[in-house]
C-alpha cells in the first residue's frame, strides 16, 4: 500500500496532436483526491489541449492518460463521462437552442435523473429556476455558465475539469462561481481547473502547475508558482 | 363550391405527403448538417421494393408495408449514416453536396438496373380507388383520409418526441454542439443515426403515400424529383423548424392544385407551370426568407488545392492539346465526335472550378446555363440554310453575353445566400427552366410576336463557321474544342494567380475577415457568378453543335448533378479535375454503356451479363462520388502528389515516358487495339508512383522516410542488435504495456471504475 494516495486523473508523458502538429509535447500531471489542481500559463501553452485529452475528446498520440491508476487511453468522451469525469468546456457548455430544463435533461446522460439535476441546479442558483424554460442562448454570460456548472453539481463526479471558466464574466459572478466550486471540493470532489487568469483560482487550489509551450514546466504550492507567473507571461 | 371544397381537399392530401417528406429531411439535416439530396431517391427506392412485393410478388398490402417502412426504411438510413454520413464531418458544403448527390444517382441507377424504365408500373390507392365518402358533396378516397391521418399523426409524434422524450432533446442538442454532448454521457454517432432512419423511414412512407396520389405510374425520375418538391415546404422553416415545415408544405399543396383548378385553360403552359411551381416557391422562399449572418470563424475543411503557377499551366496546355492531336490518330470519325463531346462538357465544368474551386459559391445547374447559350445561338446565330447552315461567330458571342447576363439576374437575387443555399437556388432555377423553358415547345403569341422558345423539343444546331475555320471538320472541331479548353484553363489558372484570384479565393475562406479588409463582396460574387455562366454557355453552345441536335433531356437536373459529381471527384480546385469531371460526364458514360451493349450484341449468350456490367459501371461511378467524403480534395490531387514524389526519379519518369511512347507506336500501326492502349496507358499511369517508390525509395521518399520504412519489424528487435534500454522502452510502447517498469496491480480505490480488469474498454 502507497503511503501517497493514488491519483484520480494523471498524465504520464502525454502528447497529443492537431493533425500533423504536435501541441503537448510529453505532459505529466497529476490530481490527487479531493485536491484542486489550477493549471495556470500564457494563451497557447497547451492548457486547453490538456483539458480535452483528460476530458476523452482529443485521442492522445504518446504517453499514458490514467483513471484511478489504470491506463485509459483512447477513452471516448462518453465513457470518460460514465466514469465520472465532468468536464466543462471553455466557451459556454451549454446548449443555446435548448430550454434550461432540456439543457439540464441532456446532462442527465450519466445516469442522474431529471428530478435530482433540477433539484441540485435550482437550490443552488434560484435564477435557473426562474427561467426553467427560457432559451439557454439568451441567457446572460454569468447565467449561462452557471447552467453549465450545474452538470458537475448534479451528476456527483469523481473529477472535475473546468476550463476557463472565468473567460468573459464580470469579476463578482466569477467569485460566485468559484465559491460553488469551493463547496463541491469541501464535499470531496477533485477538481482541475485551466484559467489564465490565476487571481481568481489560485485561493482554492492546493497545487498549481505553470504550462509553457506543450510542457507542464513547473508544479509547486500556488504561492511559489505565482511569483514565477509574470515572468512566464511577460516572456522574461 | 364544391369544385372549390375538392381542390382544397386535394391540396390538403398533397401538402400532407409533402409534409412526410420535409420532415424526415429537416430531421436528418439538423442532428447531422447534412441535407440529404438523396431523400427523393431513398422514397422512390423504398416505393419500388414496395411496388415490387405487393405487385411483383403478391404478398398481403399489410406485410409489404411492414417490411418496407418497418424494416428497410430504417435500415437504409441507419446503414447510410454508418457507412457514409459519419465521415462527413469537417468537409466543405460541397463536398456534403456532392455525395448526398452521389448517392442519389447511384440509388436512380439502381433501380433503374433492377426494374427497366421501360415497363410500365401502376400502383393503385390504399383499399382501391373506389373506396370512398361523401362529405358536403366532396368525394374523399380513402387513401387521402389515410394521408391526411398519417401526416397529422407524424406531426403530433415529432413534436413530442422533440419536447416531451429525452431521446428528441438530445437529437436537438446535436445540433449545437456534438462534443458537449459527448461531454454529457452521450454518444451523437447513435442519435444521429436513429435520426437517420427515422427521416428516411419518413422518405419512403411518403414515397409510397404519393405515387398514388400522382396517377401511380411509377417512374424512377420522376419520383425521385417528386420528393425534392418537399425541399420547398423544409425551406420555409429554414430547415429547423418541424411546424413552419408542416405550414408550408400545406401552402405548397394547396398552391399546386389551385393553379390547376382556376388558371384557365387555354394558357399552354399552365401544365409546366404547375410542375415547376415547387422550384419557384423554392426560389422565393430562399431569397425572401432572412438568412444566417456571416459568419465570422473562418471555415477549417480537409480539402486542399495546390495553385500551379501560369507559366507551368501555360506548358501543360500546350501539352495537353499535343496529346489531343496524337490521340486523334488513333480515331475513327465516330470516335472524334464524341471525344469532342466530351470536350465541350469540360469546358462547362471549367465554369465550376471557377465559381466552386476558387470562389467557394456553389451551382448545381451549370448544364442550364448551357442551355440558355444555346437557345439564343439558335435563335440568333444560325446563318445559311441547309447543309451551308452555319452558327457565326457573332452568334456564340451574343449567346455566350446573354448567358453571363442571366447568370449575373440569376445570381442577383441569390447574392446573399452561401453554400447550401445558393446550391438549392441554383438547382431551383436549372429544374425550373428544364419544365418552363426547356418544354415551351409549342408557338405562342407575345406581344405581337409568335414564337416558341424550344421549338418541336429539339433544336438542330449546326457548327460554328469563323472565317476559313469551319468546324464541320469533326477533327478541325476536337482541335478547336481542345485549343479553346486549353486557353480557357491557362486564363483561369491566371485570374487565379492574380489579385482578383486571391479575393476570390479570401472570400471563399472567410467571408466576414474579407469583407472586413473592404472587398466588396456582392461585386465579387457577381463578377465570378457572370464569368463562369459565361463558360457555361459556349461550353453548351459547343456542345450543341458537336452532337448536332440538342433536347431538353440533355440539360435535365440530373445531368448537371452528374456532372458537378464527377468534376468534383476529379479535383473542383484544378482545371484537370475540371477535365476529367467533363470527359466522365459527357462521354464516360455513353463510352462504358456502349462497350458492353456491343459486347452484349456480339455475345449474345452472354448478353445479359454484360449488360449487368455495363449497369454495375454506371453504379460504380456514383460509389466513386461517395468516396469524396474520404479524398475531398479529388483523384487528380492525389494523382499530381504521387507524381510530384518522383520529381526526384528521373529515371523512373524517363522509362515511363519511353514505354508509353512504345504503347503509341504500336497502336499507331495497328498492332494493339485502341481498348487495349487505353487500358495499358492507365494501368501505366497508375502503376509509375508504385514502381518508383518500389525502384529508387530514397529519390521518392527522401532518405529519412526510406530509413524509416526499413526499420527492424518488432519481432526482430534485438536479435541482430545489442539489446538496449531504448529498444525495450520500444517494445513496451509498441505492445501497449505501461511505461515504467513495474507491471500493473490491481488496486483498490475510490474511482468509480466499474470493470475489475482490463482496459477501460470493457467498461464501456
Amino acid at each position: 500500500m502507497n503511503a501517497e494516495p493514488e491519483p484520480l486523473l494523471e498524465l504520464v508523458g502525454a502528447r497529443a496532436a492537431y493533425g500533423p502538429i504536435e501541441v503537448l509535447h510529453g505532459v505529466d500531471l497529476a490530481v490527487g483526491p479531493g485536491s484542486v489542481v489550477a493549471l495556470l500559463g500564457p494563451n497557447g501553452g497547451g492548457k486547453s489541449t490538456t483539458m480535452k485529452v483528460c476530458a476523452g475528446l482529443l485521442p492522445l498520440t504518446g504517453g499514458e492518460l490514467r483513471f484511478a491508476g489504470r491506463r485509459v487511453n483512447g477513452v471516448t468522451a462518453q465513457d470518460a463521462a460514465r466514469l465520472g469525469v465532468c468536464s466543462i468546456p471553455e466557451g459556454r457548455g451549454v446548449f443555446p437552442n435548448l430550454t434550461v430544463r432540456e439543457n439540464l435533461w441532456v446532462a442527465t446522460g450519466t445516469g442522474a435523473t431529471l428530478a435530482e439535476m433540477e433539484e441540485a441546479a435550482y437550490t443552488r442558483f434560484p435564477i435557473l429556476g426562474e427561467r426553467r424554460h427560457q432559451l439557454a442562448g439568451s441567457l446572460s454570460g454569468g447565467q449561462q455558465q452557471m447552467l453549465a456548472l450545474s452538470r458537475a453539481l448534479g451528476t456527483d463526479p469523481a473529477v472535475l475539469l473546468l476550463d476557463e471558466l472565468s473567460m468573459g464574466l464580470a469579476p463578482m459572478i466569477v467569485t460566485q462561481m468559484y465559491d460553488t466550486v469551493a463547496q463541491l471540493v469541501a464535499e470531496g470532489l477533485s477538481v482541475l481547473v485551466a484559467e489564465q487568469f490565476a487571481r481568481a483560482v489560485l485561493p482554492i487550489a492546493d497545487t498549481a502547475a505553470l504550462m509553457l509551450h506543450g510542457r507542464v514546466v513547473a508544479v509547486g504550492r500556488p504561492g511559489e508558482i505565482e511569483d514565477q507567473l509574470s515572468s512566464s507571461y511577460l516572456g522574461g | 363550391m364544391t369544385t372549390f371544397l375538392t381542390f382544397t381537399i386535394l391540396g390538403l392530401v398533397l401538402g400532407s405527403v409533402y409534409a412526410i417528406a420535409a420532415s424526415g429531411l429537416v430531421l436528418t439535416y439538423n442532428t447531422s448538417g447534412i441535407f440529404n439530396f438523396a431523400h427523393g431517391a431513398q422514397a422512390m427506392l423504398g416505393t419500388f421494393l414496395y411496388w415490387q412485393l405487393t405487385y411483383g410478388w403478391g404478398l398481403p398490402m399489410w406485410l409489404s408495408l411492414i417490411i418496407v417502412v418497418g424494416l428497410v426504411g430504417p435500415a437504409m438510413g441507419a446503414a447510410l449514416h454508418t457507412l457514409i454520413m459519419k465521415g462527413l464531418r469537417d468537409t466543405a458544403d460541397v463536398t456534403k453536396i456532392v455525395v448526398t448527390v452521389a448517392i442519389l444517382l447511384g440509388m436512380v441507377y439502381l433501380s433503374q438496373w433492377i426494374w427497366h424504365p421501360e415497363d410500365a408500373r401502376i400502383m393503385e390507392m390504399f383499399f382501391g380507388a373506389s373506396a370512398k365518402i361523401e362529405l358536403l358533396g366532396v368525394v374523399i378516397r380513402a387513401h387521402e383520409i389515410i394521408c391526411l391521418v398519417v401526416a397529422a399523426a407524424i406531426a403530433v409524434g415529432l413534436r413530442l418526441l422533440f419536447t416531451r422524450s429525452r431521446v428528441g432533446v438530445v437529437m436537438r442538442a446535436t445540433v449545437d454542439d456534438p462534443d458537449l454532448l459527448r461531454l454529457a454521457g452521450h454518444n451523437p454517432d447513435r442519435v444521429a443515426m436513429l435520426s437517420w432512419a427515422m427521416g428516411s423511414t419518413l422518405a419512403v412512407l411518403a414515397g409510397v403515400l404519393i405515387t398514388p396520389i400522382g396517377g401511380g405510374a411509377l417512374e424512377a425520375n420522376q419520383l425521385t424529383l417528386l420528393v425534392i418538391d418537399a425541399f420547398a415546404a423544409a425551406m420555409f422553416g429554414r430547415l429547423r423548424s418541424i411546424p413552419r415545415t408542416f405550414a408550408g408544405a400545406i401552402v405548397l399543396g394547396m398552391t399546386a392544385t389551385y393553379v390547376m383548378a382556376y388558371f384557365p385553360t387555354d394558357w399552354t403552359w399552365t401544365g409546366n407551370f404547375r410542375v415547376s411551381l415547387p422550384m419557384i416557391i423554392l426560389f422565393v422562399v430562399l431569397i425572401v426568407l432572412p438568412q444566417d449572418r456571416l459568419r465570422v470563424a473562418a471555415v477549417r475543411t480537409r480539402e486542399r488545392y495546390r495553385v500551379p503557377s501560369v507559366r507551368s499551366a501555360a506548358t501543360w496546355g500546350g501539352v495537353f492539346v499535343a496529346v489531343v492531336f496524337l490521340l486523334s490518330l488513333l480515331m475513327e470519325d465516330s470516335s472524334i465526335t464524341t471525344f469532342t463531346l466530351g470536350m465541350t462538357f469540360a469546358i462547362i465544368a471549367l465554369s465550376l472550378t471557377v465559381l466552386t474551386g476558387y470562389a467557394g459559391e456553389l451551382n448545381l445547374a451549370p448544364l442550364s446555363f448551357g442551355a440558355v447559350a444555346t437557345i439564343v445561338a439558335f435563335h440568333f446565330g444560325v446563318a445559311g440554310t441547309g447543309l451551308a447552315a452555319h452558327l457565326s461567330l457573332w452568334g456564340v458571342l451574343l449567346a455566350v453575353l446573354v448567358t453571363a447576363v442571366v447568370g449575373g439576374v440569376v445570381a442577383l437575387p441569390a447574392l446573399r445566400l452561401r453554400g447550401l443555399y445558393l446550391a438549392l437556388a441554383t438547382m431551383a432555377f436549372g429544374v425550373f427552366l428544364s419544365n418552363m423553358v426547356l418544354r415551351d415547345t409549342t408557338e405562342h403569341t407575345l406581344f405581337g410576336v409568335t414564337f416558341s422558345l424550344f421549338p418541336n423539343g429539339t433544336l438542330i444546331v449546326p457548327p460554328l463557321k469563323v472565317g476559313p475555320l469551319d468546324l464541320r471538320d469533326p477533327l478541325t472541331f476536337l482541335l478547336t474544342a481542345a485549343v479553346l479548353f486549353a486557353l480557357i484553363a491557362v486564363g483561369l489558372v491566371a485570374l487565379r494567380n492574380s489579385g482578383y484570384g486571391r479575393r476570390l479565393a479570401a472570400m471563399k475562406d472567410s467571408p466576414a475577415a474579407a469583407a472586413m479588409l473592404g472587398q466588396n463582396l456582392v461585386r465579387l460574387k457577381f463578377g465570378v457568378f457572370m464569368l463562369s455562366a459565361a463558360i457555361a454557355g459556349l461550353g453548351g453552345v459547343l456542345m450543341a453543335g458537336a452532337s448536332g441536335s440538342v433536347a431538353g433531356d440533355n440539360f435535365t437536373i440530373m445531368a448537371s448533378l452528374g456532372l458537378v459529381m464527377l468534376t468534383v471527384v476529379g479535383g473542383i480546385g484544378y482545371v484537370s479535375g475540371a477535365l476529367f469531371g467533363g470527359l466522365m460526364a459527357g462521354v464516360g458514360f455513353v463510352i462504358i454503356i456502349g462497350t458492353f451493349n456491343d459486347l452484349a450484341m456480339a455475345d449474345p449468350a452472354m448478353g445479359t451479363v454484360y449488360t449487368s456490367i455495363g449497369q454495375l459501371a454506371m453504379v460504380a461511378t456514383a460509389l466513386i462520388g461517395m468516396g469524396v467524403g474520404k479524398n475531398p480534395s479529388g483523384t487528380v490531387h492525389d494523382l499530381v502528389g504521387s507524381y510530384r514524389a518522383l520529381r526526384n526519379a528521373k529515371p523512373v519518369l524517363v522509362g515511363g515516358a519511353a514505354a508509353e511512347a512504345v504503347l503509341y507506336v504500336l497502336a499507331l500501326t495497328g498492332v494493339i487495339g485502341n481498348w487495349w492502349f487505353a487500358i495499358l496507358t492507365a494501368c501505366l499511369g497508375m502503376m509509375l508512383p508504385v514502381l518508383g517508390r518500389m525502384l529508387m525509395p530514397a529519390a521518392v521518399l527522401g532518405a529519412e522516410e526510406a530509413a524509416r520504412r526499413r526499420s527492424t519489424p518488432l519481432e526482430l528487435a534485438g536479435v541482430e542488435e545489442p539489446y538496449t534500454e531504448e529498444l525495450r522502452r520500444r517494445l513496451d510502447r509498441e505492445l501497449g504495456l505501461p511505461a515504467g517498469a513495474a507491471p500493473a496491480t490491481p488496486r483498490r480505490t475510490g474511482f468509480p471504475l466499474a470493470a475489475e480488469e482490463g482496459d477501460v474498454h470493457a467498461v464501456a
